[in-house]
This record gives structure tokens, C-alpha cells and sequence, in this order.
């Protein structure tokens, strides 16, 4: 697997890191089929969702269980067949965040990412219950 | 745009590998059935539009300041606010 942890101090600071490939890109970026997703631990919750040869397209991301505790995708059969999921356990979801200000940010509910573990092959995808949730569901941001 | 009629259970092939067929006619609902391989995805229109605008305005500069969460009590049943925890290393 590619998924190492980088130490250099002139990268990405510490932090977990890996290449996942998404066969499919994202909606409306289907040509990027590869990213690096990484987090550094001074800005958690979130992630980052870097696409591998472009430097400027980039999008942060974040555990939906942290703005939507009672958040159930239902991901539909052939998207996990696609993923070649074999148990729920395999699966790791995220959510690509919006910062619209300073004091404003949303992440996306209806579009989220499911990353198998095991082959490191994600796919943005479209649960079958995506009307229950909100493309824009707002982010608790502290203030200054 | 190529305009086609289609009876109840007729259907139409998109380059050899794309089934639509129509399964239903209720009224003004018309029910598609459609057979295409996995590396072809389907999607409602709007419902693509409105995750590919939203992805397009969430690109993000990795030089710009990132948003500080109040997560205290927001997410009591979280599993875990390190979404990598338990990736192979």
C-alpha cells in the first residue's frame, strides 16, 4: 500500500498520508483520478484531498460524523460492488468541506466519499437516501 | 440533440454497451430503466448538477487558513476525529 506516515519537516508536516485513486474523479473533475489525502494534526477535524498533479486543486474534507453524528448513508449496491467493499468495516467515508468566510463553512452531506481501506480506491457517490441531506449543512466555526 | 420515440418496454443502445429502456409510463412520470457497465456512472441531473457546483466551489487554497470547529459536545458519538486512524501503514 502507499500509505506512509511523512516525518520531513519541509512536506506536509507530520501526519498520516496516502495516494488514493478514484477511477471516477469527483463530480465535475472526472480527468483527476488521483489524490494524496493527508491531515495534519493542528487542523482537526479536517483532512486534505490534494489531487496528484495539480497543484491547485485541493479540497478539504472531514469526518461527517463530526458535523452529523446520526449521519447513514446508504450506499447503494453498486457502488459497493464498485468499491469492492467486503464488510462496512472496509469502508472509511468523508466529506468534502466548503470555507464560504472566515466565520462560515459547510461540508457536503449528499456527495460523500467512500474510501475502501484495504485497495485505497474511493468514489464519490450519491446514497440512496442523498435527499435526506444537504449538499451545504452548515459547520459550527468559532469565532475570533 | 437525436430525439427518439420509444414505446412501453422499448429501449435504446448507447455505444454498444449502454441499455435505457422504458419501464414505466404514470402520467407525467416516465420510469427509465437503465443497464450500463460500473465504470459508467448514472446520475439525476440535478442531483449531479448540484454536487458538482458544490464541488466546485469547495477547491479550496491550501494556503488559506483552515476554519477551527467547536467539536466539543457537537459530536458526542463520533468514532474518531482522525479520519486516516486505521489505514494500512
Amino acid at each position: 500500500m502507499n500509505c506512509t506516515v511523512t516525518t520531513e519537516t519541509g512536506g506536509l508536516d507530520e501526519g498520516p498520508e496516502c495516494v488514493i485513486r478514484m477511477p471516477l474523479g469527483l463530480l465535475g473533475f472526472e480527468q483527476c483520478k488521483s489524490f494524496t489525502l493527508y491531515a495534519k494534526p493542528v487542523e482537526e477535524p479536517f483532512l486534505w484531498l490534494q489531487a496528484v498533479g495539480n497543484g491547485k486543486l485541493a479540497f478539504l474534507a472531514m469526518s461527517p460524523y463530526v458535523a452529523l453524528p446520526s449521519y447513514r448513508p446508504e450506499i447503494a449496491e453498486e457502488d459497493a460492488q464498485f468499491l469492492g467493499l467486503q464488510g462496512p468495516e472496509e469502508g472509511l467515508i468523508f466529506n468534502i468541506v466548503t470555507v464560504r468566510g472566515p466565520q462560515q463553512a459547510t461540508v457536503n452531506l449528499k456527495g460523500p466519499i467512500v474510501l475502501n481501506r484495504r485497495t485505497l480506491v474511493a468514489k464519490q457517490v450519491i446514497p440512496l437516501n442523498a435527499p435526506e441531506y444537504s449538499v451545504a449543512h452548515p459547520l459550527p466555526i468559532q469565532g475570533h | 440533440m437525436l430525439i427518439l420515440s420509444r414505446k412501453l418496454n422499448e429501449s435504446i443502445v448507447i455505444d454498444g454497451r449502454i441499455t435505457v429502456k422504458v419501464v414505466r409510463i404514470e402520467g407525467e412520470v416516465i420510469k427509465l430503466g437503465i443497464a450500463a457497465p460500473a465504470d459508467v456512472p448514472v446520475h439525476r441531473q440535478e442531483v449531479y448538477e448540484e454536487i458538482r457546483q458544490s464541488n466546485e466551489a469547495a477547491v479550496t487554497r491550501r494556503s488559506g487558513a483552515v476554519p477551527r470547529l467547536f467539536t466539543k459536545g457537537v459530536a458526542p458519538g463520533a468514532p474518531t476525529l482522525d479520519p486516516l486512524a486505521g489505514l494500512p501503514a
